[in-house]
């Protein structure tokens, strides 16, 4: 076996594995009684094998197999909901400067009580006008007829009405 | 699940170790790919084939080790002394522990896929298909492949033996 050859080579390997058979066995055999360089690879081939024979699996360390075990716990699928995961505490702690933002955009609104209180207010005042109206058509009449007085007084109703429309609409 | 799993953990766990250690010769580096490998598996527990867990773990160890191994390159700080290391100086009179460390030592220092070949058929006992399944090779890749690191190993060790 001067040269690599890759027939013999594939059987000295079978041999090592025992796979070979033992026709061909003894082909090898003869063939190594023959040839110097054969048999040198025989041999040593057998002594690898002795070699590795001595090479196990190495033990993992024990610092190795702590984190392998710890694995598991490290390495849980994150609940679907958790107001401790980060995205929801952010969600939460924003929480306050959006109802401020949004209270600060709001349109001033007035309460219930404001608008009855208001309500209140608008209707003595249209009754303080209808009592001047009357007030003002009787004096009106006394001094230039009732003609006179109805002019003046319509005026001062469409007047009053109009404001009270606008008070409504204000109020809506 | 978890008890599958640490039944993993037990079966395997030295197997890993032992690719990582061979392939990246360095403990700690070796540690953390192993775990990487596993957390993987962890992560994979429902889509890995119960039967094929062994192959399917020591292919995900051997190709995180290789990873690694390119990224020290890329930095530059893989140590080519470690590759090239003393294993041929004269050792007369070898005793076995010697020989053992001293086969381990050229085991590592082999070419990839020449390295994972032996470590997994030679150390760690897989099987010819089981090496195929796991290094993605034909039944006659791995045994030429085989067969020709064992013949680098055979003629070092010729050479350190008296």
């Amino acid at each position: 076996m001067n040269e690599y050859d890759d027939k013999w080579e594939d059987r000295i390997n079978a041999l090592m594995d025992g796979e070979l058979s033992a026709t061909d066995a003894e082909l090898l055999k003869t063939q190594a009684s023959d040839d110097h360089d054969l048999a040198c690879a025989i041999i040593e081939a057998y002594q690898l094998q002795q070699a590795m024979g001595a090479i196990h699996v190495e033990r993992a360390p024990d610092s190795l197999r702590k984190r392998l075990r710890a694995i598991p716990r490290k390495h849980r699928p994150a609940p679907a909901f958790s107001l401790l995961q980060p995205r929801w505490a952010m969600a939460l702690a924003a929480l306050p400067l959006v109802v401020i933002a949004v209270s600060l955009m709001r349109p001033d609104t007035p309460s219930a009580s404001e608008i009855a209180q208001a309500r209140q207010e608008l209707a003595i005042a249209f009754a303080y006008l209808d009592k001047a109206k009357l007030i003002t058509g009787r004096e009106i009449e006394s001094s230039v007829g009732q003609t006179m007085a109805d002019a003046v007084t319509d005026s001062v109703n469409r007047a009053i009405k109009s404001q009270n429309l606008n008070s409504k609409e204000k109020e809506a | 699940m978890s008890k599958r799993y640490r039944q993993w953990v037990k079966e395997y766990q030295d197997q890993a170790w032992t690719v990582a250690r061979y392939i990246l010769k360095d403990a700690q580096e070796a540690e953390d790919a192993t775990q990487e490998a596993f957390v993987k598996l962890w992560n994979n527990r429902d889509n890995v084939d119960p039967e094929r867990v062994q192959a399917w773990l020591m292919k995900v160890t051997r190709n995180g080790c290789l990873d690694r191994l390119r990224r020290r390159r890329d930095n530059v700080e893989f140590d080519e002394s470690y590759m090239t290391g003393d294993i041929s100086g004269p050792m007369q009179d070898v005793a076995t522990n010697e020989t053992r460390e001293w086969l381990k030592r050229a085991i590592a220092s082999l070419k990839e896929p020449y390295r994972s070949l032996v470590v997994l058929r030679d150390v760690n006992q897989h099987s010819y298909e089981e090496v195929a399944g796991i290094l993605e090779l034909n039944l006659a890749q791995v045994k030429t492949y085989l067969h020709r690191a064992r013949k680098q190993l055979r003629e070092q060790l010729a050479e350190v033996r008296p």
